[in-house]
């Protein structure tokens, strides 16, 4: 039994994809995980689960450098969804700047719950989980 | 006797004649006219009939009666109504032999008008300091005014010669002038205006103006008079003038800022040598224009606007910073001052304008602020860079620790550690790649300084077109070229080749499919020192609001294609900018992409 229905990752890069869904796997994340390219992947199969009423993804992994529309551009749409229907959504970026002023940026986004820089490890999506409250409840 | 009598009535002589009892027995006409009065003045007393006459003609005439032949006078006296009138009189005893009684003779004239231009002779001589002298040659003596004496500072009872007389002149050229200005005078009676310096008794030395007019009998000098004017306040006022004018002069002549005495209507009046070489023009032909003929025309309205409220008075000075044109019509620019120079009426005689050269300093602040857009180009560049390394490089080592911590980890399946292996491989070659477009960007940084040749544009973009003529018939591409032979840039073969494909692919690539025919244009104009060449496309066109910002960085891709590697703008724009040159894009999404590059044109030395 895995603890969250639902996370996409944003991301253009096949490696870290490739990676993320391998963590996410061992660490029984979730049942679903649903890659996306770019911003504008991800932002319009939000708006497709919302048309549909169908339930919302729990976390987005958001890479920053991304064709189309990168992460920042996301977070702009993102965060023009009404309050109500997102709030269950928490955010992580995941990047490889080790820009201060990206990451300064990334904390001005009330919807961006941490910022993680590549590489990312399973201990670090086991502290998500934690950090959400599901390991005590086991 | 009759005739003498009536003659002597009508002579110009003011005269009466009185009996004993000083009663008026006849007058002649002037004396009536003179003294306003009516012939029947006859038998009156004479004090009765001219009450207001000095008391000293009373007694004179009282003394003749009295038996002395001549009395004489000359009097003033203040009348009742205040007026002071000179008197001149002579009294004569009249002996009648037929009657034995005593009769006297008065000649009595009203002299007040030629005592007043006397007066005020002797007074204006005073005050203007003029003395006067003779010389007599025959008898050879010399006379001097007390006014001379006053001016040599001798006393009043001292007896100049000639020889003294030009002792007092300064020793050296106000004595040797004299000199040769007296004998002169003396040997051809030539007369004297000269203005000399001499030293007084007291040891004083002083300016004065000398006078000297020789009077010749038969070729003879016999006489020489002549003024004296102390002038030492005058010349000594004028020397000083002359000297401040002189040292004005040198000033406006030596100063490192140009100046011009500049009329009414804009003649230059007097230019000096600063202003002739900033200009480039001698100064006769500067003296031959007016300052609008060397104005940019862009700075002339406001300068005219200036002067004319200087005319008007509206203010005495104003100072602009200006464009003049030089002999060579290279701008010149300036700081200009301009004051009012005004006659002694008031009015505006010339202008006094100041030119300060400030051409280099606007050339070393056009140079650093080239520099400064060169040293922020590269800054970025090099900001761009380090972000390239750090962002670039750690996203492939990030890939790298993450995979391989996959290989090791015997709690994955089998499967997903062998698909790690495979994605091992793929993460070391994109970390290769990426080295190897760092090398290639670092390698134009570093060529940056190798030398650049002279590069015939227009075979090379023939030569580029001629290499993609596959891709070309392909995408059914319409290419228009303009570029017109013998347009040489200043570069590096290798980069303008790279940059021209790069340009004409990244067009065929992001053509817009929804467009009949795609077309490309390669164009090229030469502007300044420069060529610009031109690549415009009817394309996608790129949001530039979006994106421009991020159009030349490495790793930037925008449409998802499955080719863009975001690599060849960044590579593009370092190779331009190794180059001197310069790149920049205007696009709109659907409408179309126009990439223009400025590139040094290449001059023949």
């Amino acid at each position: 039994m895995n603890f969250l229905d639902i996370a996409f990752i944003v991301d253009d890069d096949p490696i870290h994809q490739f990676g993320m869904k391998v963590l996410l796997k061992k660490v029984k994340f979730s049942n679903e995980v649903l890659v996306f390219h770019n911003g504008q992947e991800a932002i319009d199969a939000l708006m497709g689960l919302l048309d549909r009423g169908e339930k919302l993804p729990s976390v987005i992994f958001l890479d920053l450098n991304m064709p189309i529309k990168d992460g920042w551009g996301f977070l702009d749409d993102f965060v023009k969804i009404p309050h109500q229907n997102r709030e269950k959504v928490t955010i992580y970026v995941v990047s490889s700047s080790i820009n201060p002023s990206d990451q300064e940026k990334a904390k001005n986004y009330e919807v961006v719950s941490n910022y993680i820089v590549k590489p990312i490890a399973e201990s670090q999506l086991t502290k998500v989980l934690d950090d959400m409250g599901l390991l005590d409840s086991l | 006797m009759t005739i003498s009598k009536s003659i002597l009535h009508h002579t110009s002589i003011p005269f009466a004649i009185l009996d004993h009892e000083q009663s008026f027995i006849d007058f002649s006409k002037q004396w009536l006219s003179m003294f306003d009065l009516k012939s029947n003045i006859k038998g009156q007393k004479f004090f009765d009939s001219m009450p207001e006459l000095p008391e000293e003609l009373k007694l004179d005439i009282n003394y003749c009666l009295e038996g002395i032949k001549h009395r004489s006078d000359s009097k003033r006296m203040v009348q009742k109504n205040g007026n002071a009138v000179w008197y001149d009189w002579k009294v004569s005893l009249l002996n009648n032999n037929t009657t034995n009684s005593l009769n006297v003779l008065v000649i009595l004239e009203d002299v007040t008008h030629k005592r007043r231009e006397e007066d005020l002779l002797a007074k204006s001589q005073q005050v203007a300091r003029i003395g006067g002298w003779e010389v007599d040659l025959i008898k050879n003596t010399i006379y001097w005014s007390n006014m001379t004496k006053e001016i040599h500072e001798v006393p009043k009872d001292y007896v100049p010669d000639l020889v003294t007389g030009i002792s007092f002149y300064k020793e050296g050229y106000s004595r040797d002038t004299i000199t040769q200005l007296v004998n002169e005078g003396i040997e051809l009676g030539k007369k004297w205006d000269t203005e000399l310096q001499i030293v007084t008794a007291k040891g004083k030395v002083i300016w004065v103006r000398a006078i000297g007019e020789p009077e010749m009998v038969n070729d003879k000098c016999v006489r020489i008079v002549g003024t004296f004017q102390d002038i030492d306040k005058l010349k000594k006022a004028q020397l000083q003038l002359l000297n401040i004018e002189e040292s004005l002069k040198g000033t406006l002549e030596n100063s490192s800022i140009g100046m011009a005495l500049v009329a009414r209507d804009g003649r230059f009046i007097d230019v000096n040598t600063s202003l002739c070489n900033s200009l480039g023009y001698s100064k006769e032909k500067l003296l031959s224009l007016t300052f609008q003929d060397i104005t940019h025309p862009d700075d002339l309205e406001i300068d005219l606007l200036l002067l004319n409220e200087l005319i008007k008075g509206k203010r005495s000075t104003y100072q602009i910073e200006k464009r003049y044109f030089n002999k060579d019509q290279q701008l010149v620019y300036v700081i200009l001052t301009v004051t009012a120079a005004r006659n002694v009426d008031g009015e505006i005689s010339h202008f006094i304008s100041q030119i300060v050269d400030i051409s280099s300093r606007i050339k070393a602040e056009k140079k650093l602020k080239g520099l400064l857009e060169l040293t922020t180009n590269q800054n970025n560049s090099l900001m761009n860079f380090a972000h390239i390394v750090s962002h670039n490089l750690r996203s492939h080592a990030a890939n790298l620790t993450m995979i391989s911590e996959f290989a090791t980890d015997e709690s994955l399946d089998e499967d997903i550690r062998k698909d790690s292996l495979g994605m091992l491989g793929k993460a070391s070659q994109g970390l290769n790649d990426t080295i190897s477009h760092l090398n290639e960007v670092v390698q134009v940084k570093l060529e940056t300084d190798q030398k650049l040749k002279s590069v015939q544009l227009q075979p090379l973009v023939q030569k580029v077109l001629a290499d993609i003529q596959a891709l070309i018939e392909e995408n059914k591409v319409l290419i228009e070229i303009d570029v017109p032979q013998k347009m040489e840039v200043r570069g590096v073969m290798a980069y303008l080749e790279s940059i021209i494909l790069n340009l004409v692919t990244n067009a065929i690539k992001y053509k817009d499919l929804n467009k009949e025919t795609a077309k490309v244009s390669i164009k090229t104009v030469e502007k300044d020192e420069t060529i610009v060449l031109t690549v415009a496309d009817n394309g996608l066109g790129i949001d530039l609001d979006k994106f421009g910002k991020k159009l030349f960085g490495m790793y930037k891709t925008f449409h998802g294609n499955e080719d863009a590697r975001g690599i060849g703008l960044f590579i593009t724009k370092n190779q331009i900018e190794s180059m001197g040159g310069k790149i920049t894009v205007d696009s709109q999404p659907l409408v179309g992409t126009t990439f223009e590059v400025v590139l040094l044109k290449n001059h023949q030395s």
